[in-house]
C-alpha cells in the first residue's frame, strides 16, 4: 500500500504550508494532534477547534476515537519513543496512571508564567498532581491537565409533573410515590448495572450521607471506611430508591436505558451526568422536549451538598517536542478564555468557566442546566483517585450490585466490599486497616 | 530468434525445475516468516510478562518479579474461577448448540438444487455485522420495556422476559446471541466439507429416509470427520475468546452471572492496567484451552481405535 | 435428482425456516436504520420511515464512511487474498508433503496457540513493531495483522480439504511427467474449491468485522469501518440509527462482493483445471 509516501508527501506538503505561512504572518505555532473520545460535546469542542484555526492560523488536527479505543492509544503514544499527539484526553479513572508515572509534562513546565484562570472548574483537583503525597491537589501539586468537560452528575426531573426541584430526599419519594405507576412510568431511575456504572451513581450518595471509602487518604491513611454506618444509611436510600421508584430490573439498568427511559418520558426523574442534557431537547431523540429540568442531586434534609466528578482530563505528553508543547500550550489558553468557552457551549459543548455557566448564556431556556451545574462543580469533589482506583471500582460495582439483585444483603456488600478493598491496598503496601463489620 | 526463444525457455524451464524440487519449502515459508515476524515476540512478551510485575515511574517501565505472587494471586482469585466455570458452560453449549444447527443446515442446503450460493451468502449477514452493533442492537432487543423480543411474547400471550437482568438468565441470552452470530461459520465450513464429498454418494445417499439416516452416521460423518473437527476446534477457541457481545450486553452481570475469562482478563490487564498478573490470566486461559482441545483429540483417538 | 417431491419441500421448509430466523434480526436492524432514535426507543411500528440517518453517515461532516469503507475494502481484500495464497501453500505443504512429525506438531500447535490468546495482550507489541517499522496508522499494518490472525484458521480449513483429495490423483499426474506445482495449481486446487470458498469468504468476513486490533492501529485516515461503528456508541449517547445504518450500508458491499468473489474462485479454478 501506498500510505508511507503519501504520509511523506503530505508531512513535506505541511513544512511548505508552514514556510509560506511563516514568511506571510509573523508566526504560527507547530500543527498539533489531539486524541480525544467520541461524546456527546464533541460537536462543540470540533467547533472550538475551529474557529482557533480560522483566529490563529494554527492547524490542529483531531483523533476522535471511539471511548475503549482512548486508553490504549494514549498508552501507547506516552509509552513510545514520541508521541503522535500533542494532546491526550482522559477519563477520571486513568489520571493517575499518567500523573503518577511522569507521562505528562506538568503546564506550567511547558510555559512558567501560566496560571490558571480563577473562574475555570479544576474538577474537584484531578487536574494537579502532588507528586510526594501522590496525590491529586492544587496544594503543593503542579497542574498537568485542564479539564475539558468536567461531567458531575445533575437530577433530570420533569418539570412539568414536579413542581419544585426536588431539594431533598423526602421531595425525592413524594415525587416518586406521585408519580410511579409501572410499568407506565417509574419515580426515579438509578443505574444499577455492575462496575463502573453502579459505582458511579452511587458515589454521591454516599457522599451526601456523610459516607466514605477511605478515611484519609490525601494523608496516607487508607483505613477502609466503606462499611461504615453513614455508608449503610447510603446504600438503603440507593436500594430504596431503586426498589421502590425504578423498573423491574434494576441490577440491569445502566446508562443507555436509564436515558432511554428519561427520553421516552417514562422516568420522572433521573440522575444523569451532565453530558447527556442535549438530548433532552431534541425533537429526533426525545418525547419530553422542554419538559425536563435540572437541579443538583438531592441531600438528606439538613445537610449540604456533596456532588462528585466524572471528568475529563486533557493534558500533554512528556514525549513530544517542545515546539509541540509549546503549540498544545497555546490551544490550552484559548480554550480557557471566556470567550472560547461561550462558542463552546454554543457549539454544543460543556462549559468549565463558572463565569458562562453564570453569565448571560444561563438565562436561556436552551441553556437551563447551566446554573444548577455550576452549583454542582463547585462543590463536587473526586473519588478513587489513586493508582488501586480501578481495582476498588471493580469491587464496589459487584458488590453493590450484588446488594441490588438480593444476592446480598446491603451490609453484608459492605462489609464484603470493604474487607476486598482493605485487602487490595495491604498487597500494594497501604497504611490500611478496616472498621469492625456492621 | 528461434533459438534464443529456446535458450530462454530452456532457462526458465530451469528455474521452474529448480523451484519445484524444493516446493515443499517454497510453499510452507510464507506462512512460517509471517508467523515468526508477527506472533513470536508477542507471545514470548506474553510469556515474560506473566512472570512481572509492572509499573510505571518517570515515564520507565519498572519490573519486578512476581512470579510466585502472579501464582498466589490466582489461586485466590474466585472472579477467576466463576468466569471460568461460566466460559466452560458458555463454551459447551454454544458449541455443541451451533454445531449441530450449522450441521443440519448444511446437510439441508447441500440437497437443494438451486440458490445455493444465495442461501450461502445470505446466511453470512450476522457475521457481516461488526460486534459493537450486535451488542448495543441486541440489548435494545432484549430491553424489558421496548424490546421487540418481549412485544413478540406479548403477542403471543406470553409473560415479559428479562433475559439480559437476571441472574438465571443473563449467561442464556448472551448464549442465544452468539448461537445467532456464529451457526452460520459451522454451517459454511460444513458446507464446504459436505461439498466435497464425491457427487455420486451424495446422490446415493437422498434416496430414502432409513438409509438416510444411516449413510449419514456411517459414511457422511466419518468422512467429513476432518471438517467437523475444525469447525469445533475454531468454534471452541472463539467461544473461549468471546468478548464483544458480553461486554456490551451484560459487562459480566448481573452480580457475577455472566462474568467470562476474556472480559475477566480484559478488565485486570487492560482497565486496571495489571499487565503482569493480567498476562499471567492470559497464559492460564491459553493452557486451559490447550487441555480443553487436548482431552478431545483424545477421546476422539480413543473412539477410533475402539473403532 | 431424483428426490421426491415432499422431500425438496421439506428442505427448503427447514432451510427457509433457519433463513428467516437469521435474517430476521438483521431486518430489525434495517427497522431501526429508518428510524429517529426517539422512534427506536419507543419500539415504533408501524412507522414513518426516515432517510435521516442513512444522509447522516454518508455526507455528514463529521462521518467519513466513505473513506472508512474504502479502507475496509483494500484491507479485507488484500488480505483475504494474501492469505488464501500463504495458507494454501503452506496447507499443502503440510498435507501433502512429507514433513517430520516434529515439525508439523510444533507449527500447527503455535498456529492454535496465537489464535487462543487474547488479542487485547498482542496489540501492545504490534504496536510496537509497526512504530519500529514506521508502519503504525498504515493499511499495511493493519492488513498484515488481519493476515496473521486469519492465517491459522485458513492453513487448518485447507489442510481438511486437501485431506479429503485421493493420493493417487496427484502420483498420476507426477508418473505422467508433471510437476508438483502444476499438479498442485491443476489437479488439487480445483478440488479443494469449495474448502477456498469457505476460507475465503470466513477470511473476509473476519478481517471486515474485526474491531480491537483496528482499533488500536488506525486513526482518523485508516480508520475501518467497525471503529467507525464503534464511535456511534458512546459513553453518554448510542446513536442507534447511525449504527444501524452504517451497519447496513457496509454489509451491502460485503455481501456482493462475497457473491462475486465465490463466483470468481469457482471460474478461476475451473479454468486451471482445463488446461
Amino acid at each position: 500500500m501506498i500510505d508511507p509516501s503519501l504520509k511523506v508527501r503530505r508531512n513535506a506538503l505541511g513544512a511548505a504550508a508552514l514556510v509560506a505561512l511563516m514568511s506571510s504572518t509573523a508566526y504560527a505555532a507547530e500543527p498539533i494532534t489531539i486524541l480525544i473520545n467520541n461524546s456527546p460535546w464533541y460537536g462543540g469542542f470540533e467547533a472550538v477547534v475551529e474557529k482557533y484555526e480560522a483566529d490563529t492560523g494554527n492547524t490542529v488536527n483531531i483523533d476522535r476515537t471511539p471511548y475503549p479505543g482512548v486508553l490504549e492509544k494514549a498508552r501507547n503514544a506516552v509509552r513510545g519513543e514520541e508521541s503522535p499527539y500533542d494532546l491526550v484526553n482522559l477519563d477520571n479513572g486513568w489520571v493517575v496512571e499518567f500523573y503518577s508515572g511522569g507521562f505528562l509534562t506538568p503546564l506550567t513546565d511547558v510555559d512558567p508564567d501560566f496560571t490558571l484562570p480563577p473562574e475555570v472548574v479544576t474538577a474537584g483537583d484531578s487536574i494537579y498532581w502532588n507528586e510526594e503525597l501522590q496525590w491529586p491537589t492544587s496544594d503543593g501539586g503542579k497542574l498537568m491537565a485542564f479539564s475539558p468537560n468536567a461531567n458531575a452528575h445533575l437530577w433530570y426531573y420533569r418539570g412539568d409533573l414536579i413542581d419544585a426541584p426536588p431539594e431533598t430526599y423526602d421531595d425525592v419519594m413524594a415525587a416518586c410515590a406521585a408519580h410511579h405507576s409501572p410499568p407506565d412510568t417509574y419515580g426515579a431511575v438509578l443505574r444499577g448495572e455492575r462496575g463502573n456504572p453502579i459505582r458511579f451513581a452511587f458515589m454521591p450518595h454516599m457522599l451526601v450521607h456523610g459516607g466514605s471509602i477511605l478515611k484519609d487518604p490525601k494523608n496516607g491513611d487508607f483505613t477502609v471506611t466503606f462499611n461504615s454506618p453513614e455508608n449503610l444509611t447510603a446504600l438503603n436510600k440507593f436500594l430504596e430508591i431503586h426498589n421502590e421508584c425504578s423498573a423491574d430490573n434494576p441490577g440491569a439498568i445502566g446508562q443507555g436505558e436509564m436515558i432511554q427511559l428519561v427520553l421516552t418520558g417514562k422516568a420522572a426523574q433521573a440522575a444523569i451526568v451532565v453530558a447527556a442534557q442535549a438530548q433532552m431537547d431534541n425533537p429526533e431523540k426525545s418525547a419530553v422536549v422542554g419538559k425536563i429540568q435540572f437541579a443538583a442531586m438531592p441531600n438528606p434534609a439538613g445537610m449540604g451538598k456533596r456532588p462528585v466528578f466524572g471528568s475529563w482530563q486533557m493534558g500533554i505528553p512528556h514525549n513530544v517536542p517542545d515546539a509541540r508543547k509549546a503549540a498544545a500550550m497555546e490551544f490550552i489558553k484559548y480554550f480557557l478564555t471566556e470567550e472560547t468557552q461561550t462558542a463552546y457551549a454554543e457549539g454544543g459543548g460543556i462549559p468549565v468557566h463558572t463565569g458562562v455557566l453564570r453569565g448571560p448564556l444561563s438565562d436561556q431556556d436552551r441553556f437551563r442546566w447551566m446554573k444548577p451545574y455550576a452549583t454542582t462543580a463547585e462543590s463536587a469533589v473526586q473519588v478513587l483517585l489513586y493508582k488501586e482506583g480501578a481495582e476498588v471500582e471493580q469491587v464496589i460495582g459487584l458488590r453493590l450490585n450484588q446488594a441490588l439483585i438480593g444476592e446480598m444483603s446491603p451490609e453484608e456488600a459492605l462489609n464484603t466490599a470493604a474487607k476486598e478493598i482493605h485487602d487490595i491496598l495491604a498487597a500494594s503496601g497501604r497504611n490500611t486497616g478496616q472498621l469492625p463489620d456492621l | 530468434m528461434a533459438d534464443q526463444l529456446n535458450h530462454n525457455k530452456s532457462w526458465l524451464e530451469g528455474l521452474w525445475d529448480l523451484l519445484d524440487r524444493h516446493f515443499k519449502l517454497l510453499a510452507v515459508l510464507p506462512a512460517a516468516i509471517l508467523l515468526l515476524a508477527l506472533t513470536v515476540y508477542p507471545l514470548l512478551e506474553l510469556f515474560h510478562m506473566s512472570t512481572l510485575k509492572i509499573s510505571f515511574s518517570n515515564a520507565e517501565m519498572v519490573r519486578e518479579p512476581a512470579f510466585w505472587d502472579n501464582l498466589t494471586k490466582l489461586f485466590d482469585d474466585w472472579i477467576y474461577r466463576r468466569a471460568l466455570v461460566n466460559t466452560l458452560i458458555f463454551v459447551a453449549v454454544s458449541t455443541s448448540v451451533e454445531m449441530v444447527l450449522g450441521f443440519a443446515l448444511a446437510l439441508a442446503v447441500s440437497e437443494l438444487v438451486r440458490g445455493r450460493g444465495l442461501v450461502r451468502t445470505a446466511m453470512l449477514l450476522p457475521i457481516l455485522i461488526p460486534p459493537v452493533a450486535i451488542g448495543n442492537i441486541w440489548r435494545l432487543m432484549y430491553n424489558p420495556e421496548f424490546g421487540v423480543i418481549n412485544s413478540l411474547l406479548a403477542m403471543v400471550g406470553l409473560p415479559a422476559l428479562d433475559l439480559l437482568g437476571s441472574t438465571q438468565t443473563a449467561l442464556l441470552a448472551v448464549i442465544i446471541v452468539d448461537v445467532w452470530h456464529w451457526t452460520p461459520l459451522v454451517f459454511l465450513i460444513l458446507l464446504a466439507g459436505l461439498e466435497a464429498l464425491p457427487d455420486e454418494l451424495m446422490e446415493a445417499s437422498s434416496i430414502d429416509g432409513a438409509s438416510y439416516i444411516q449413510k449419514l452416521v456411517y459414511i457422511i460423518i466419518p468422512l467429513m470427520w476432518p471438517a467437523i473437527m475444525v469447525a469445533f476446534i475454531f468454534r471452541s477457541i472463539v467461544a473461549f475468546k468471546v468478548f464483544d457481545q458480553i461486554f456490551l450486553l451484560t459487562s459480566g452481570g448481573p452480580g457475577t452471572s455472566s462474568e467470562v475469562v476474556s472480559l475477566y482478563v480484559y478488565k485486570v490487564f487492560f482497565q486496571q492496567n495489571q499487565l503482569g498478573y493480567g498476562a499471567m490470566l492470559a497464559i492460564i486461559t491459553i493452557a486451559i484451552v490447550c487441555v480443553y482441545l487436548g482431552t478431545f483429540a483424545l477421546m476422539q483417538r480413543r473412539m477410533a481405535r475402539a473403532k | 435428482m431424483v428426490a421426491a417431491p415432499w422431500k425438496t419441500v421439506a428442505v427448503w421448509a427447514f432451510v427457509l425456516f433457519a433463513l428467516v430466523l437469521i435474517v430476521a434480526p438483521f431486518l430489525w436492524i434495517v427497522s431501526v436504520s429508518l428510524k429517529y432514535q426517539i422512534q427506536i426507543f419507543m419500539a415504533e411500528f408501524p412507522f414513518d420511515p426516515t432517510w435521516t440517518n442513512y444522509d447522516r453517515v454518508l455526507f455528514a461532516k463529521s462521518s467519513d464512511f466513505l473513506r472508512n469503507l474504502q479502507n475496509s475494502l483494500i484491507v479485507a481484500i488484500v488480505s483475504t487474498a494474501f492469505v488464501l495464497v500463504v495458507g494454501t501453500l503452506a496447507a499443502y505443504s503440510l498435507a501433502w508433503r512429507r514433513w517430520s512429525r516434529l515439525f508439523s506438531a510444533v507449527f500447527l500447535t503455535w498456529t492454535l496457540v496465537f489464535n487462543i490468546i487474547p488479542p487485547i495482550t498482542l496489540v501492545g507489541p504490534w504496536y510496537l513493531i509497526f512504530r519500529e517499522l514506521g508502519l503504525f496508522n498504515t493499511l499495511t499494518a493493519l492488513t498484515m495483522t488481519h493476515i496473521v490472525i486469519n492465517l491459522p484458521m485458513t492453513i487448518w480449513l485447507m489442510m481438511s480439504a486437501f485431506g479429503n483429495i485421493p493420493r493417487d490423483l496427484e502420483s498420476a499426474a507426477i508418473i505422467d511427467g508433471c510437476r508438483r506445482m502444476t499438479a498442485f495449481r491443476v489437479i488439487l486446487l480445483p478440488l479443494a474449491a469449495p474448502g477456498l470458498i469457505a476460507s475465503g469468504l470466513l477470511a473476509f468476513i473476519f478481517s471486515w468485522s474485526e474491531f480491537g486490533i483496528a482499533l488500536n492501529l488506525t486513526a482518523k485516515e485508516t480508520m475501518t469501518i467497525p471503529v467507525a461503528i464503534a464511535a456511534y456508541a458512546g459513553q453518554y449517547e448510542i446513536q442507534h440509527g447511525e449504527m444501524a445504518a452504517a451497519s447496513v450500508l457496509s454489509a451491502v458491499p460485503a455481501i456482493v462482493l462475497m457473491f462475486v468473489g465465490q463466483k470468481f474462485i469457482v471460474r478461476g479454478l475451473t479454468a486451471g483445471s482445463m488446461k
